[in-house]
């Protein structure tokens, strides 16, 4: 989240899209309520009517995976109807900048697509520059070629008819929902988006988000307080695990991971920091330098050293393209490529899709480790159904883990608060934390190389691993501090002097030269010089009046509760809405939240910086050349859809994306076996496979079986009635369900013809209770996000039938 | 879970229905007032000791507090935070039910289990035995398999037969451990939830 | 003396996210019970001696065309004249005189089943079978003689369910019920004069649940 949890109470619009707050992240509401008592809408735009949209103002269904082009028309809306936040859109992104000559956009693709490699060349995809390498802008906005005419341009095709055509949404629907978002264009008001999986989980997911991102610049609602663009991230320390990178891509503060090309930490450095030559622009990402060595100091300790290029050796390093996320890793496991596995905390026998693949891509492992509080599908996979344990080669490790209130230690939310927590009970019988197995396992394997030396064995033996209390157990406290970082020798930095051994408060006093650790440098400035720390924080304080509690708990980065907080006011420093001011400069200095950066507002030509310090340019992008797909989000089809063709373009699905074709990989789109469009999802009574709930009698009371949600008119057509058991299928597999008829559920009209929905959440698998059923995932398919791999779980073809 | 013996014990004694104290309405009940008082639920908490902690589901991640029977060492209630300005005392069915995630859930795995090649069972090990042999198997294939140059002759160090998954139910000191190991032996297949 | 306690339960803010049902079974440390999928969330599908909170789950098609679907968090009301009362003997069932709390002593083993559920306007009372014992809601007794609010209200993320002073809580739903009316001209009260626990509903009160009103 760019905001956070309570702020969606200073909110004048919330649309709800891409998620279900209500039902899965219930005490969201505590705060959207509270913004609907203050007079905020609140719009639900979902598949199915859920809880969110029975608390709604607004309810609007949509087809699966068609957001973008949902989303597409209220682009379009915005635009004609001159509803964006004109100043906004000026100062604080390149809505004015003049895009290259070369670039262009035709039937469905940008220019640059190579069809073989199903890459594009983005060489076309940057803005024209002046003889200085300052990029061209045309204040006015009329020149063909600034990204705003070019936006206009290509949203002008997603008309209210077209787009529902597509979304199934009808015209009334799409005309009040963008009426009511796009009012929140005015300098006084705020909108936020609250989305989740329903946007990431598609084959186009971060096109999804970036059209809504996109959206919220155009109306000014990023860095504002009720405004932003608000994930609301599942996991309870997703965003902490993220954040320190358990991620084949990056590094510990999103840190690029390395990769072949970049040999040597020089070269490394050189091709990870942006230069820019606007001159206005922090461009904070020139720092970069100072986290990794600062990094490498915390890993390596006193072997990193400048001769060494601080260990960047040791790191290991992908091939160019090389992607090693989770769908390619099982289906190198499939193909026998893989020998051992360890998985923590997971249950990938039941999350991942095509889950009759992935339980058989287990058994060709030689061996498992698995940690958890309670059995699962994943460690007891050579018993499952269908399964002879003869035939399973796998050796498995089921390691007894302690559960989160048996164990202290800091979760992050996801609106960036990191809260520590202290150990309530011990765990049961043998059971210790993932930190102690963790922390056990790494000591023993630096202890066998010690002792038999052995293939590459000096990262091994480099690396610092003195993470022990005096009982000799993982010391959360001490790695936290590590994480923080340290100064390693006596220092003064801007006339203040600190000493060897005292935890670096803050990142901007992060050092390139190997004076300096920290672990993750945006976890730098959680504890103070003298290492008290601020995540225990539990003070009350609130004095802007918007919920920011800037002394409870701490959040990254350096307390900042709202990033990006310096487009909330205008060039002069003052806020846009005086009404709820976030950050004014006052007194020649800023008042509320931390700013985003310390210098003046923007009117002072010599020290003003722009406020996106993120963005090399200092702006935000519009037209924005990072994604693998374009910089324009386009809407393609699912991989399964029930459209031959896309009513767009002659480009039917994402051109970018990876399609898998191994023998377990099926797929079946507009194929008249599988008619229906499926999406999973889960409830407010279980979490995801159900691996924790499902032994926890009073939520699998509530929640006791699998079940399929259809329209009265699907099971009209299908002679089943509610509670009747059925089979559904996709061409990769099948399960049984209780049919859930239900009015919440109706056919789209789509390109003329209905188009029926089901759905069902993936909270079940077989292993407990023996009688709930088994997983949603048996049905989906092995397709990912063309930039993320994320899965599409969202959308796929299936067909129901009474069982 | 793990039968209730509060609720049995209670209800062997004759004085209760539903968890409720007579003597606390001044219906005069002789000799087994005080008695009856001394064991309600509310009273045990006071003596408690209370532990804040955090939901362990979603990412809104509401504060919680557990209270712990000093005797015992066994967790007796666990609610929302009041003080907590998020949740403000509030949860939902999952955050109400973390009581059955600790160790009242007789479901909680205790020990150590390994499965042998082609077993049909689990076996009880220790950590000690468990450690070692994880640790020199990641070992052998690390010996085996590591990676130091590819085709192109560039210095890669990796290691691509063993991957790592998760986890974001993990604390974040964890996570960082996690990823410091996998790093340091190389590894390149690593993710977990935020992925998917 | 004062009026006593009362909750207003206004299921225009209840988002059914069960939290209460789940607290209340955690704080009178009642078993999940054994149910099955029937084709609705509504589960368990009614009161039990073991569900004394549960929220009702109906549906159907609002005159726009578009679905509704509606959240009763059922409790019993604690009447301040307690029909069920009428079947006691002795003090089998008994009122609170701080809190107005209905509460069901061990004795109601004693009691005939029939008369006391019979007395109950809204369906609440349940008599485990095996011990006989009657149960219901106690308002969490326990915790409001040691200053804790009930169960049920602290876990409510929306203010759905509010626990307070009866006089208090009356103002409260008077207030709530005006502004309802502005978009609900169905919104009312159920019947507030004679029970503690004061439903708010914004259409008809059958179509949240047969016994919502009385």
């Amino acid at each position: 989240m760019t905001n956070h949890w309570i702020d969606i109470k200073n909110s004048d619009c919330v649309l709800i899209m891409g998620s279900n707050a209500a039902e899965n992240h219930p005490i969201s509401f505590k705060w959207v309520l509270r913004a609907k008592d203050k007079g905020a809408k609140i719009i639900s735009v979902d598949p199915r009517f859920t809880r969110t949209s029975a608390r709604a103002d607004y309810y609007a269904p949509l087809r699966s995976g068609t957001d973008i082009a949902f989303l597409g028309g209220m682009i379009n809306y915005i635009l004609t109807q001159e509803k964006y936040f004109k100043d906004y859109v000026y100062n604080y992104t390149n809505a004015a900048f003049l895009v290259d000559d070369r670039f262009g956009f035709a039937d469905g693709l940008f220019s640059g697509y190579n069809p073989q490699t199903k890459i594009y060349d983005k060489a076309s995809w940057t803005f024209k520059k002046d003889a200085q390498g300052v990029i061209l802008k045309d204040p006015t906005l009329q020149d063909s070629r600034t990204v705003f005419q070019l936006l206009k341009k290509h949203y002008s095709r997603y008309t209210l008819e077209q787009v529902s055509s597509i979304t199934g949404t009808p015209v009334e629907d799409l005309k009040a929902v963008y009426d009511m978002y796009a009012a929140t264009g005015r300098p006084d008001k705020a909108g936020t988006i609250l989305y989740a999986l329903g946007w990431t989980q598609h084959t186009v997911g971060s096109q999804n988000i970036r059209t809504m991102a996109m959206i919220q610049l155009l109306l000014g609602n990023i860095g504002v307080a009720g405004g932003g663009v608000n994930a609301l991230r599942g996991e309870p320390n997703v965003q902490g695990s993220t954040d320190q990178a358990i991620l084949y891509h990056i590094l510990p503060g999103y840190l690029a991971a390395p990769w072949a090309k970049a040999q040597g930490l020089k070269n490394y450095l050189e091709q990870i920091t942006p230069k820019t030559k606007e001159p206005q622009a922090a461009n904070w990402p020139q720092n970069l330098p100072k986290y990794a060595v600062s990094l490498l100091k915390a890993w390596f300790g006193d072997s990193a050293t400048a001769a060494n290029d601080f260990g960047y050796n040791y790191l290991p390093k992908l091939d160019d393209g090389q992607n090693t996320s989770i769908l390619n890793t099982f289906d190198a496991m499939y193909e026998g490529k893989l020998k051992g596995y360890i998985c923590l905390g997971q249950n990938p026998a039941c999350s991942l899709p095509n889950a009759n693949k992935v339980r058989a891509s287990l058994g060709k492992l030689d061996w498992l480790v698995h940690a958890n509080i309670f059995d699962n599908e994943t460690a007891s996979f050579w018993h499952g159904p269908g399964v002879d344990p003869k035939k399973i080669k796998t050796e498995v490790f089921l390691l007894p883990a302690a559960a989160s209130m048996e164990k202290g230690g800091s979760m992050t939310n996801s609106g960036r608060w990191v809260h520590w927590k202290y150990v309530a009970a011990q765990p049961p019988g043998d059971a210790i934390s993932v930190g102690d197995m963790v922390y056990r396992l790494m000591a023993k394997i630096k202890d066998l190389y010690a002792k038999e030396g052995g293939n590459a064995a000096e990262p091994i033996k480099a690396l610092k691993w003195d993470y022990a209390d005096a009982k000799g157990a993982f010391d959360p406290l001490a790695v936290a501090k590590v994480m923080n970082g340290y100064f390693l020798e006596d220092v003064t930095i801007g006339g203040k002097s600190y000493k060897k051994g005292d935890n670096v408060p803050g990142f901007a006093l992060l050092q390139d030269d190997g004076k300096t650790s920290s672990g993750n440098w945006l976890h730098c400035g959680m504890f103070t010089a003298d290492g008290k720390n601020l995540s225990a924080r539990r003070g009350k304080s609130d004095p802007t009046g918007l919920g920011l509690y800037p002394e409870w708990a701490w959040c990254w980065p350096v307390n900042r509760r709202i990033i990006y907080n310096r487009a909330s006011v205008d060039v002069n420093g003052q806020p846009y809405n005086p009404a709820r001011p976030l950050l004014k400069w006052t007194g020649g200095k800023w008042v509320g939240d931390v700013p985003d950066g310390p210098w003046p507002p923007m009117a002072d030509k010599e020290k003003g910086k722009l406020p996106f310090i993120m963005k090399p340019a200092g702006v935000s992008f519009l037209f924005g050349p990072a994604l693998a797909e374009g910089p324009f989000p386009e809407h393609y089809e699912p991989l399964e859809s029930p459209l031959a063709a896309n009513p767009m373009s002659g480009q039917r699905i994402n051109p970018a994306v990876k399609v898998f074709k191994g023998e377990a990989d099926r797929f079946a789109s507009a194929d008249e076996r599988f008619p229906l469009v499926c999406s999973t999802y889960t409830c407010t009574e279980h979490w995801c496979t159900g691996g924790g709930t499902r032994w926890m009698s009073w939520l699998t009371e509530a929640m006791p079986h699998v079940y399929v949600e259809m329209s009265q008119e699907l099971a009209a057509l299908k002679g089943i009635k509610n509670g009747d058991k059925v089979r559904v299928s996709s061409t990769r597999g099948g399960l049984e369900a209780v049919a859930m008829v239900t009015h919440r559920l109706r056919p789209f009209k789509v390109q003329g013809k209905e188009v029926h929905q089901v759905g069902m959440t993936f909270n079940y698998g077989w292993r407990f209770p023996n009688d709930c059923g088994d997983s949603a995932n048996l049905l989906t398919p092995t397709v990912g996000d063309a930039n993320t791999m994320t899965p599409e779980y969202k959308a796929f073809m299936v067909n129901v039938a009474k069982a | 879970m793990k039968k209730c013996s509060r609720r049995e014990f209670l209800a062997a004694t004759g004085i209760f229905a539903g968890g409720l104290a007579l003597s606390s309405l001044g219906i005069p009940l002789g000799s087994v007032k005080a008695f009856a008082q001394e064991l309600t639920k509310a009273d045990r908490i006071k003596t408690a000791k209370t532990t804040i902690s955090t939901c362990y589901h979603c990412s809104v991640s509401c504060g919680l507090l557990c209270s712990t029977d000093t005797k015992t060492g066994k967790i007796i209630n666990i609610e929302g935070d009041p003080e907590h300005p998020v949740n403000e005392g509030a949860l939902c069915a999952k955050g109400a039910a973390m009581f059955q995630m600790s160790a009242n859930n007789e479901h909680r795995l205790t020990k150590v289990l390994y499965r042998a090649p082609h077993a049909a069972k689990w076996e009880v090990k220790s950590w000690d035995w468990a450690i070692e042999r994880i640790a020199r198997k990641i070992k052998d294939v690390r010996d085996q398999d590591f990676i130091f140059k590819n085709d192109k002759g560039q210095m890669v160090n990796r290691l691509e037969t063993i991957g790592h998954m998760g986890s974001s139910k993990l604390d974040n000191e964890e996570c960082w451990a996690i990823i410091t190991m996998a790093r340091a032996l190389g590894l390149v297949h690593i993710d977990h939830q935020a992925r998917v | 003396m004062s009026d006593g306690k009362s909750i207003m339960v206004d299921t225009s803010r209840c988002t059914a996210c069960r939290g209460c049902q789940v607290a209340c079974k955690q704080w009178h440390g009642h078993p999940g019970t054994k149910t099955k999928q029937t084709g609705t969330y509504q589960n368990p599908p009614d009161f039990s001696a073991d569900t004394w909170k549960l929220v009702r789950f109906s549906e159907g098609k609002a005159s726009n065309g578009k679905p509704y679907w509606y959240f009763f968090s059922d409790m019993c009301r604690h009447c301040l004249s307690p029909g069920c009362m009428e079947g006691n003997k002795k003090d089998e069932i008994v009122q609170d005189k701080q809190t107005g709390a209905v509460i069901y002593t061990a004795a109601t083993k004693n009691l005939d089943y029939k008369k006391v559920h019979g007395g109950c306007p809204y369906d609440v009372p349940r008599q485990d079978t095996k011990t006989k014992l009657i149960k219901k809601c106690n308002m969490c007794i326990d915790r409001l003689r040691a200053n804790m609010i009930p169960a049920c209200a602290l876990s409510c993320p929306t203010g759905s369910v509010q626990f307070g002073e009866r006089g208090e809580i009356l103002k409260k739903v008077e207030a709530r019920v005006a502004e309802l009316k502005k978009d609900f001209p169905k919104a009312k009260a159920l019947n507030a004069d004679d029970v503690r626990v004061i439903f708010i509903v914004t259409d008809e009160p059958e179509k949240y649940h047969k016994y919502a009103e009385a």
